[in-house]
């Protein structure tokens, strides 16, 4: 057996699809026993690619992989009476239940707040949903880069006037799922005094809206509405640049007189000697010729060479890169960040991204590979719920497993 | 104060900027009492804006960390609380005698979080970093590429609010196990690796296919869809920047999207027919679609497609989110908070809501050094003869 983790021993029950899914993966990580419902058949997360050597197959979705590591799985059909009764007698002994349903959708299953705590007054319900569980939208339908939309995200990726780029990643997902954990985390603190469980709604449109800096603040404190400025931090205080072999982020938020002695050491930006661009805030109110000029200095220098030589200064510039250099980035290779992961029925080991954080005494771990559909099902219903065998070959006969 | 869900949990804080503040201000939003540690200086940061959005419900003292002695009392602080939390390089808090090797002695079961850029071992560990830099070296800025190929990445620091999120949870992880065990332990959270993390399945692709990433634009990332884009709308008033993204994915989503564009003939073409066609011959499918959005007001066909079951969304920019959005208003996500010299400010909500614990803003941002009488006074007994002596040393600002 494994030593304790933090969330050592918490059940959860996962009833989320792709956009709730990584909520349910963090708590697996720091050791929780998240149980995945998939319906027969599989979570509709398991037909999104890439696929494992582009074979589409429901246990070949690197899309499933990244957001069910360490998740055991389970098939229930919750559309009919025996699924969603045996899903209560599995709520009776859970500590938690996420879900991403469209809101009203499972107390339509008959497994509401309000059923589920009759079921289990200590067991925390966690609903994410794009709009959240109330209000004139509740019902609207969205995917990530719609919520990237409404919670202001998008607006602000891109070059000025032209059409907004899609942010990579699913962050509006991601920031739901951050916030749904954090949820989760302060209910198990408010049951540990009072005993009893409570029911968590978290909107991915809002997650996303506080995920954006500058918005409310620029807004409600200065009025002001902030636009898309090409590469430039809307502070101004960074901008790529092109080099010799790539691109550079350029940094004047480090000290001014370290940088101009520096370019001015290779003969360059002799303009920036002029007293007017010792002041900071003249430096950002002419900032497009100050970058200009700096990315006259740097054009034909090496990438990597800038970039070292700006660090040992102190200077915040770094190295623009592709995706592609993290796979051999000498940092997370230094901390052992990829760990290697086993899918015995592949005869195959597989990189995977590792700890985003490193808590030294309960540290992050891989306990077991994403799980095949329904992989854990006799296990968890049999064994754990304690179904016998001859009412488990019936309902996988109708379907229902 | 007694209903939250972290009450009596008290959280030292010397972080700064961004990632360190938006982790600190969670926790002080679900009731745990966060002490910022500031210096003071002769600018006064305001109570609103974004320094004021970052730092409700904190409060603050004005301790000088560089005066001899000033390590004695933030140790005395160490003692009464349950986390540290920093967002500095490795070095800083080593220097202040702050680092957890140094606290553990003094304070046994306390939790110290550390959100540097990069971690505290490997090559990079001295790095200097910010949002835009830990972005670009990551990579989001060169894969999100505009339509012409040029990096553009995001224009404001998604690494930092990502990183505070992150802290958050790393936060609440060591809290609980303290709870649980009476242990404490220290969290090493490179904002960096945080990052990596939340690539996604590209990188999947990246370890496990090998494939290299390429930008992947208005392609979606989640089930197929076609269209799947944002489509210029109509001016409003003088602004003509207004976007609408539009994502179908089902037949019916499509159905319905042809019959709100008033059912036009070119929908009826057959390489249109099937989600495959419509995915292959995306260009054309986004020609059209963007001749009938550039008639069409964004919040309008935002509506009309949402009552047809079409998933679309307007590109909101801040007065569209902060006082336009019905949704946002009607769960009241943008609290009003009053200010002590009078008047009041809006600020940025708690994305969730517990049904028995209601998490909120309760107060404003404080001025640096406005709670050092009940900081120093009430929690640590120190009478005002030696809080003014502490001034007197340049260990307190007054």
């Amino acid at each position: 057996m494994p030593e304790q983790s933090v969330l050592t021993g918490l059940r959860v029950l996962d009833l989320t699809d792709h956009k709730g899914a990584l909520c349910g993966r963090i708590l697996a990580d720091m050791g929780a026993d998240v149980i995945k419902i998939e319906p027969p058949g599989g979570d509709a997360a398991r037909r999104i690619g890439p696929f494992l050597d582009d074979v589409p197959h429901r246990d070949r979705s690197l899309f499933f992989w990244f957001y069910n590591l360490n998740k055991r799985s389970v098939t229930l059909d919750l559309s009919c009476p025996q699924g969603t009764g045996i899903f209560a007698r599995m709520a009776a002994a859970a500590d938690l239940v996420i879900e991403s349903f469209a809101p009203g959708r499972l107390a339509a299953l008959g497994l509401g707040w309000d059923r589920l705590r009759q079921i289990n007054p200590a067991l925390i319900l966690c609903s994410i949903a794009p709009f959240g569980q109330t209000g004139p939208w509740r019902d609207y339908e969205a995917n990530d880069s719609i919520l990237a939309a409404l919670g202001g995200m998008l607006y602000v990726c891109g070059y000025p006037k032209e059409r907004p780029v899609r942010p990579l990643g699913l962050q509006a997902y991601h920031s739901g799922c951050h916030y749904a954990v954090i949820a989760i985390m302060g209910a198990l603190f408010a049951r540990d005094r009072s005993g009893a469980g409570q029911w968590i709604d978290v909107s991915f449109q809002e997650a996303t809206a506080s995920a954006v800096e500058h918005l409310a603040g620029r807004y409600f404190g200065e009025n002001d509405i902030p636009r898309r400025y090409g590469t430039m931090h809307w502070f101004r205080g960074f901008r790529v640049a092109r080099c010799r072999n790539g691109y550079v982020m350029h940094s004047i938020s480090g000290d001014w007189n370290t940088l101009l002695e520096w370019a001015r050491g290779d003969g360059k930006a002799q303009e920036l000697t002029e007293p007017q661009w010792s002041d900071d805030s003249y430096r950002r109110a002419n900032c497009e010729r100050l970058y200009q000029i700096l990315d006259e200095w740097v054009k034909d220098k090496d990438r990597d060479q800038l970039a070292e030589r700006a660090q040992t200064l102190r200077l915040p510039y770094a190295a623009v890169r592709p995706i592609d250099e993290l796979a051999c980035d000498e940092q997370l290779e230094a901390r052992g960040y990829f760990v290697d992961v086993e899918h015995p029925e592949l005869g195959r080991t597989f990189r995977y991204p590792g700890a985003p954080f490193r808590l030294d005494a309960t540290p992050w771990r891989v306990y077991r590979r994403p799980p095949l559909v329904g992989e854990h099902t006799a296990e968890i219903l049999g064994g754990e719920l304690g179904i016998g065998a001859e009412e488990l070959a019936v309902l996988n006969a109708q379907g229902v497993i | 104060m007694a209903n939250l869900p972290l009450t009596g949990i008290r959280v030292l804080d010397f972080t700064w900027v961004l990632a360190g503040p938006v982790a600190t201000r969670i926790l002080a939003a679900m009731g745990a009492e966060v002490i910022k540690v500031e210096r003071k200086s002769g600018y006064i940061a305001p109570r609103t804006g974004i320094h004021g959005d970052l730092n409700r419900d904190k409060l603050s003292i004005a301790l000088n960390m560089s005066a001899p002695g000033a390590i004695e009392i933030a140790h005395r602080l160490v003692r009464i609380s349950d986390l540290v939390i920093d967002n500095f390089s490795a070095r800083v808090m080593r220097q202040w005698q702050m680092d957890y090797e140094s606290l553990v002695k003094i304070k046994p079961d306390v939790v110290c979080l550390s959100m540097s850029g990069f971690g505290h071992t490997g090559p990079r560990a001295a790095y200097v970093s910010f949002g835009p830099t830990l972005q670009a070296f990551t990579g989001f800025t060169l894969n999100m590429a505009d339509e012409h190929g040029r990096p553009a990445g995001f224009s404001y620091s998604y690494s930092d609010s990502a990183a505070g999120f992150t802290g958050a949870m790393a936060a609440l992880f060591g809290l609980w196990r303290q709870r649980q065990t009476g242990q404490g332990q220290f969290i090493d959270f490179a904002q960096f690796e945080g990052l990596v993390s939340l690539v996604g399945p590209s990188l999947l692709d990246l370890t496990i296919n090998g494939r290299s990433q390429k930008p992947q634009g208005w392609r979606s990332q989640e089930a197929p869809a076609a269209p799947h884009g944002a489509y210029r709308c109509r001016a409003r008033g003088d602004d003509d920047d207004r976007w609408l993204v539009i994502a179908a994915s089902t037949p019916d989503q499509w159905r319905n999207l042809v019959r709100v564009m008033g059912s036009p003939d070119w929908a009826a073409q057959p390489l249109f027919a099937t989600l495959y066609l419509r995915m292959r011959n995306h260009e054309e499918l986004d020609a059209h679609i963007s001749r009938w959005a550039a008639n069409q007001d964004a919040e309008d066909a935002m509506a009309k497609l949402q009552q047809a079951g079409v998933p679309a969304g307007l590109a909101a920019n801040a007065q569209d989110c902060c006082a336009r959005d019905p949704q946002l208003a009607a769960r009241g996500f943008w609290p009003t908070i009053s200010l002590p010299e009078g008047g009041q400010t809006q600020v940025c909500g708690i994305p969730f809501k517990m049904s028995h614990t209601p998490v909120g803003v309760r107060r404003c941002s404080p001025i640096a050094g406005e709670s050092n009488d009940y900081v120093f006074g009430e929690l640590l007994g120190l009478s005002p003869a030696e809080r003014a002596e502490l001034i007197e040393k340049k260990i307190l600002w007054p």
